[in-house]
């Protein structure tokens, strides 16, 4: 039931924004336009390398995310490949029309890493805790929107967007996350990647939400309810057809994810199955609220998005059928 | 030091030419930004037509000079210095603002010669920043081990516009990473949409604001052609610095019926197309 290249045990624990940064290391020794461009923030093992090595291939611009846009939309015009680094809630927030308007526009070839991505970082509380990210994002045209979740599959969505030629935002949680992936397990930017198999439901995760969502197929497994679990790393361009499959041959849909369930997985899932492949869809999300602080246990259960929460949805979902 | 007074000349002519034809444009399209577009007339023309690297039959070449105009919405003096450059027919005038047309209602990257999409003002700086850092990188290097910029970028930011928080933003960092390669020129024409920049915003004294953010700056008559050029060239020479030149120009200039009034967004009458038809003869 369980693909071979998922980790059994899951295994070891770490930042997603580390294994982001080791795959920066890894790109910059092949490629040469790369620009790293800061908000006032931290700069991560390629950030100190290119400090040392490639000095006028890295800036800050200081807490002034809206001039950090524009000014990599500005290198992207002038051929280079610019990165932005800053809190995901200050991209989102205070840089939307900069990032709709320089880069997605005219489809530049900027990616913007959205740090401190989603609602799980633990201490910042809501100021810093992102709700509206995914529903704000995916209805920018042009804008490829990715959401990796572990640090494995964090390299190989870095690496992809590299490579693509156009503009890109990347959602990167900041607490340490299990390791899911085996190393060679099946990506292609685009394409969901499944799990588990399964015919009773489905299970559609994005991001970090992932190891909860795998937890809760195995405690639906002992209790005879075989769940299929996608994990949806492209939110943008979401894959249908996967969606599509899922409503079609398990008739039951929960979404899962670290945001609002108004307008972002979970809506665009109900999207695609609503006008192709009816059948019932609940989302597990953010109930529409700001976040709080807490230890990210603690905001999963308060976020009512646990393990435990995905179980139940899903148990719904399948009377629902 | 004076100079050549055919060199003058000629840009007056091409002045009066791009002026010409933005009446044209702005018939064509039935309104426009009539009063911005002439006021940074004379400045588009010095920079098209003499002080910028640029080669129309290849608008992509790499080490062009940029020309970023951050008040998107004054195109008209854009497009008619572009069509008389020759980066396009001036056949497309005539489809200006129309269902489409290539000419949109504020400059897009896909018009051949557009640098910049805007119309979201206050933005254009950082572009321009951007651009200019971009210049430097990979760039050979002079005998005291400073890149040398492999071009340079050249951005018309609106007085209105500044009052944009994000124009701030881009100066701020210019000056943070000595970007002498970028020359922010301000079309001070005095008014914004909705009535004079004292009344509506008040941001005097204008060229005090930049020389406290560290920037080589100076005051010249937008509309003097020897001012121009001389403040350009010395731009050129100043190290370790970005330019700002505070460009003095009367909204509208060259119509002389149509100045100072803040013809800001209008439609062209009939009587309006004659009237500046007749004064730019």
């Amino acid at each position: 039931m369980k693909r071979d290249y998922v980790l059994e045990p899951l295994g070891e624990m770490k930042a997603m924004y580390q294994a982001y940064h080791e795959e920066m290391v890894a790109l910059s020794r092949k490629n040469g336009k790369i620009v790293l461009l800061y908000g006032d923030f931290p700069r991560g093992a390629a950030g100190e390398l290119f400090q040392k090595e490639h000095p006028d291939r890295i800036y800050d611009v200081g807490i002034a995310e809206a001039n950090l846009i524009t000014t990599a939309a500005g290198l992207a015009g002038g051929g280079y490949l610019p990165f932005t680094h800053c809190h995901s809630i200050f991209a989102v927030g205070r840089a939307y029309n900069q990032i709709r308007q320089n880069v997605a526009f005219d489809k530049l070839n900027v990616k913007i890493v959205l740090c401190n991505s989603g609602m799980l970082w633990s201490f910042m509380g809501g100021s810093h805790q992102i709700i509206e990210e995914i529903a704000a994002m995916r209805v920018i045209p042009n804008l490829m929107l990715v959401s990796p979740a572990d640090p494995v599959s964090t390299k190989k969505v870095t690496r992809a967007i590299a490579e693509h030629v156009g503009p890109v935002a990347l959602r990167i949680s900041n607490p340490a996350v299990p390791t899911v992936y085996r190393d060679d397990f099946p990506f292609k930017l685009g394409e969901a990647v499944t799990l588990t198999d399964g015919g009773d439901a489905t299970i559609i995760s994005t991001g970090m939400m992932l190891s909860d969502a795998l937890e809760a197929v195995d405690t639906l497994a002992k209790e005879g309810i075989k769940v299929r679990l996608l994990d949806m790393h492209t939110l943008k361009p979401i894959d249908e057809g996967a969606i599509i499959k899922a409503a079609k041959e398990t008739g039951a849909i929960v979404t899962v994810e670290d945001s609002s369930i108004i307008g972002g997985l979970g809506g665009a899932v109900a999207e695609i199955v609503a006008e192709n492949a009816p059948a019932p869809v609940k989302r597990v999300g953010i109930k529409d609220r700001f976040g709080q602080s807490g230890t990210v246990p603690e905001l999963k259960e308060e976020y009512e998005i646990s393990a435990r929460h995905i179980a139940q949805a899903v148990r719904e979902a399948v009377k629902k059928k | 030091m004076a100079h050549d007074k055919k060199l003058i000349q000629k840009l007056a002519e091409k002045a009066k030419i791009i002026r010409r034809d933005a009446v044209e444009i702005i018939k064509a399209g039935d309104s426009g930004w009539i009063g911005g577009s002439f006021s940074q007339a004379d400045i588009i023309a010095a920079l098209m037509f003499h002080h910028m690297k640029h080669d129309p039959k290849n608008p992509h070449a790499e080490d062009r000079d940029r020309l970023i105009v951050s008040k998107a919405h004054c195109c008209e003096t854009v497009y008619a210095a572009l069509g008389e450059a020759g980066y396009f027919s001036k056949e497309l005038y005539k489809s200006y603002g129309k269902m489409g047309a290539t000419l949109q209602a504020h400059t897009e990257r896909i018009v051949p010669g557009v640098e910049y999409s805007g119309g979201s003002l206050g933005e254009g700086l950082s572009f321009a920043l951007g651009e200019a850092l971009a210049a430097r990188i990979d760039a050979p290097k002079d005998s005291s081990g400073r890149p040398k910029p492999r071009y340079r970028v050249f951005c018309v930011v609106g007085d209105g516009e500044s009052n944009e928080g994000q124009v701030w933003e881009a100066v701020m960092a210019a000056f943070h990473y000595k970007a002498d390669n970028l020359v922010a020129i301000i079309d001070h024409n005095k008014f914004q949409s909705s009535g004079t920049i004292e009344e509506r915003m008040n941001m005097m004294p204008w060229a005090d604001k930049w020389k406290a953010f560290g920037w080589d700056t100076a005051e010249i008559d937008g509309h003097d052609f020897e001012a121009i050029l001389t403040a350009l060239e010395n731009a050129d020479k100043v190290k370790g610095k970005p330019h700002a030149i505070i460009a003095h120009t009367t909204k509208c200039k060259g119509v002389p019926s149509f100045e100072h009034k803040n013809l800001h967004f209008c439609r062209l009458s009939d009587e309006m197309y004659a009237e500046a038809m007749a004064a730019l003869k």
